[in-house]
């Protein structure tokens, strides 16, 4: 009998033809679509093309999965999505960070409850559309990053348990994302020409500043506006309250200057924001909390190649571990080190694990 | 899939009938005038919904002028509230409704139309002394389903029809689940409307009755033409009129037959669950046969779905939305039983095409389903 593998159906292209390689690759494959929100809740409407737990995504992963003689299942997550995504996507913003949910989701939600879900329905592998690749040298997995870097997305996964490596397939990692358009194409899969997803799934028109006061509208109700200072802690202006600014934004802060003024530090405490020009959020340091390791736990002090944002660039730096803490010193300073957002460790392209930025002094 | 579909799910819909099937399609290809029309051929039309409307009302034994074709379930539950409660209005329905019932009445009550909700008691069943202590000096309408769809229990219509007939209420019943799989005589039940849907007895689907009783008036939902006496406008879906009717007298002619059959095939199954090592319990007391809604201790429903349906055999978990998700089944949670226990509960419906060796292999994979998933 074949193996059996859960295929992660998002009703994009990435999913439909990840869908199509483990047929391909001589797996009995069942697609199940994760439905993680519901969209009319809290801004936009459940008909919404282009979000992957939206109606018509869910639609479409059937017709991929009917296609390609596959049962298709939607298993609802909504709870542990709102619970362990949502909940802390807000209270990050609250406490003057900038979340990634969708390396929580991963993290927590994603990974975890989809093996379960495979053991239950007598599946040995999951799979999903990451565009990275997973390799083993004998019994160790390890993962590594997609060959299209412009796609890559090994950046959301270094929060998943290192266990659940060997249990994962991610079919898309060796293609670009042209070649999986044109394999979708070329297999007539209803997905073909979907248009990209949007940055974070649970938000229908981006914009998270709406989003947090419809969603919480108790937890932002005292967040008025605040004062705008410089390094000096000289007041420049108003802002409209902590939580509408990210560290290293240059747009709407409502300043004039010679030069152009970034936020480069968040206050939640007296709901200021602090503002500085380019030069001055450059940082060769900053704290690092939740480390995650894919590889063998490495000795410290460690040197690795570090990212700071997706799609960002790698540069080397030096992990130490200091009592309790981890501190990472860069080689190169950095621009805008955001607490909140994730760190990822590279050695070459070897995915070796990741934190959260904790604050950077 | 290579072996065989096995379908457990008659209460969510049922395979037509071939002999219906065919009548609707040779209705479809003949008798393509519009029954409005003047000349013969629309007058062919015109006669088959009436020869259609005659049959029925002498199965339910009721009044020609009180059936009107409707598009089904949903659509007759419409016209009834929408049709019958102005603002200040008091409606009595039930908290474990079919969602047309219940999201209607959610909203509507955001209208200015007074609810009471009523629970069902332990065992599934709504207690006519509930809805006597709910009546009120502006209650209108008490709206209770007959059987229960997600557990198969049946209320007692009679005593709540009385119940409605004394305090002068009008009384409607969603009777989709029991409509065509037991005898109904309406003249023995004091009520005023009954909503029906064919494709619950072996019927096309699209296609309904909504019984109104004579005299009683409403406004209608759909204006146009003055199709159905003005209460129901847009031309008629002849063929499954027709198709409806020979479905509902297929069900009249063979009510007892199917009726012990499904009930030996159901004893068949229950005794195997009896005899094994499957922690169980069927919900609900007075059942219509053929419906049963099962706790299987430790097991998500959603996984035994999921699990049979990779076998080819289809049962049913909660109340599915759009999107092909479920979540747990409210009606049971409304009976009193946890949130937990109502996550391992499955429906499963035995309809007249089942055999008995249907039975035994939809046991076996149960059993095998249970044992590998407790093993984890």
């Amino acid at each position: 009998m074949k193996d059996g593998v859960l295929g992660a159906m998002s009703g994009g292209v990435d999913s439909s033809v990840t869908l199509l390689k483990i047929i391909e690759m001589g797996y009995e494959a069942v697609g199940v679509t994760m439905k993680l929100w519901e969209y009319k809740d809290f801004g936009g409407n459940n008909l919404q093309e282009n979000n992957c737990c939206a109606v018509s995504s869910i639609n479409k992963a059937k017709l991929v999965c009917e296609r390609m003689g596959v049962p298709h299942y939607t298993i609802d997550f909504t709870e542990s999505f709102k619970e362990n995504v949502v909940d802390n996507f807000v209270d990050e913003y609250i406490a003057g960070r900038t979340p990634n949910p969708c390396v929580r989701c991963n993290s927590f939600i994603k990974w975890d409850t989809f093996i379960d879900q495979a053991e239950i329905l007598g599946a040995k592998y999951i799979a999903t559309g990451h565009y990275a690749r997973i390799e083993n040298d004998n019994e160790n997995y390890f993962i590594k990053e997609g060959v299209d870097s412009k796609k890559d997305q090994s950046y959301v996964l270094w929060g998943i348990p290192k266990e659940t490596l060997p249990k994962t397939i991610l079919p898309l990692g060796d293609l670009t994302k042209e070649q999986v358009r044109q394999i979708a194409r070329d297999n007539n899969l209803e997905t073909a020409d979907e248009p990209e997803s949007m940055e974070i799934c649970f938000i229908a028109d981006n914009n998270y500043k709406r989003f947090i006061k419809e969603y919480a509208p108790d937890k932002v109700l005292d967040i008025k506006g605040g004062k705008t200072l410089n390094e000096d802690g000289e007041q420049l202006g108003e802002n409209d309250g902590y939580i509408n600014y990210t560290i290293g934004q240059r747009k709407g802060i409502g300043l004039s200057n010679p030069n152009p003024l970034y936020v480069k530090k968040i206050n939640p405490n007296n709901n200021t924001i602090v503002v500085g020009e380019k030069e001055s959020l450059f940082k060769s340091i900053c704290k690092v909390k939740h480390l995650n390791w894919l590889i063998d736990k490495p000795k410290f002090p460690h040197k690795t190649l570090c990212q700071i944002r997706y799609n960002g660039n790698k540069s080397e730096g030096i992990i130490t571990k200091e009592g309790d803490e981890f501190i990472i010193k860069f080689k190169e300073p950095q621009l805008a080190i955001t607490p909140g957002q994730s760190i990822v460790f590279y050695s070459n392209d070897v995915l070796s694990g990741g934190g959260i930025i904790k604050l950077c002094d | 899939m290579e072996t065989p579909e096995l379908y457990f799910d008659i209460a969510a819909t049922t395979p037509i009938d071939k002999e219906v099937a065919s009548l609707v399609n040779t209705v479809n290809i003949e008798n393509y005038g519009n029954p409005s029309s003047i000349h013969s051929i629309g007058q062919k039309s015109h006669n088959i919904i009436e020869r259609s409307r005659l049959s029925i009302s002498n199965i339910l034994n009721c009044k020609t002028s009180e059936i009107i074709f409707t598009s089904g379930g949903s659509e007759s539950n419409n016209i009834v509230l929408k049709g019958i409660l102005s603002k200040g209005d008091h409606l009595i329905t039930s908290t474990y409704e079919h969602p047309s019932i219940l999201s209607l009445a959610k909203k509507i009550e955001t209208e200015g139309i007074e609810i009471t909700f009523i629970k069902p008691d332990e065992n599934g069943v709504i207690e006519p002394d509930k809805i006597q202590s709910a009546i009120k000096e502006n209650t209108k309408l008490i709206s209770i389903m007959y059987v229960n769809n997600e557990l198969g229990t049946i209320n007692p219509i009679q005593d709540i029809g009385n119940l409605a007939h004394k305090y002068n209420i009008l009384f409607h019943s969603d009777a989709v689940q029991f409509i065509g799989k037991d005898k109904l005589n309406i003249s023995d039940i004091k009520i005023d409307f009954l909503s029906m849907a064919a494709h619950k007895f072996y019927g096309p689907k699209g296609i309904g009755i909504l019984y109104c009783k004579a005299g009683v008036i409403f406004k209608p939902l759909i204006n146009g033409g003055g199709q159905e006496s003005g209460l129901r406008a847009g031309t008629e879906n002849t063929s499954s009129i027709a198709g409806m009717c020979k479905a509902l007298e297929i069900a009249n002619d063979n009510y007892k037959d199917i009726k012990d059959r499904i009930l030996k095939l159901e004893k068949h199954f229950i005794g195997l669950l009896e005899h094994s090592n499957i922690d169980h319990r069927i919900n609900g007391l007075n059942r219509l046969t053929g419906i049963m809604n099962i706790t299987f201790f430790g097991v998500q429903g959603n996984s035994l779905l999921m699990n049979l349906d990779m076998q080819g055999i289809a049962i049913s978990y909660g109340s599915a939305c759009s999107s092909g998700s479920s979540s747990a089944p409210q009606a049971l949670i409304e009976t009193g039983m946890s949130e937990n226990e109502a996550r391992c509960s499955v429906r499963i419906s035995i309809g007249k095409m089942i055999e008995e060796d249907d039975i035994n292999r939809l046991f076996i994979s149960i059993e095998n389903i249970i044992n590998r998933i407790q093993k984890k």
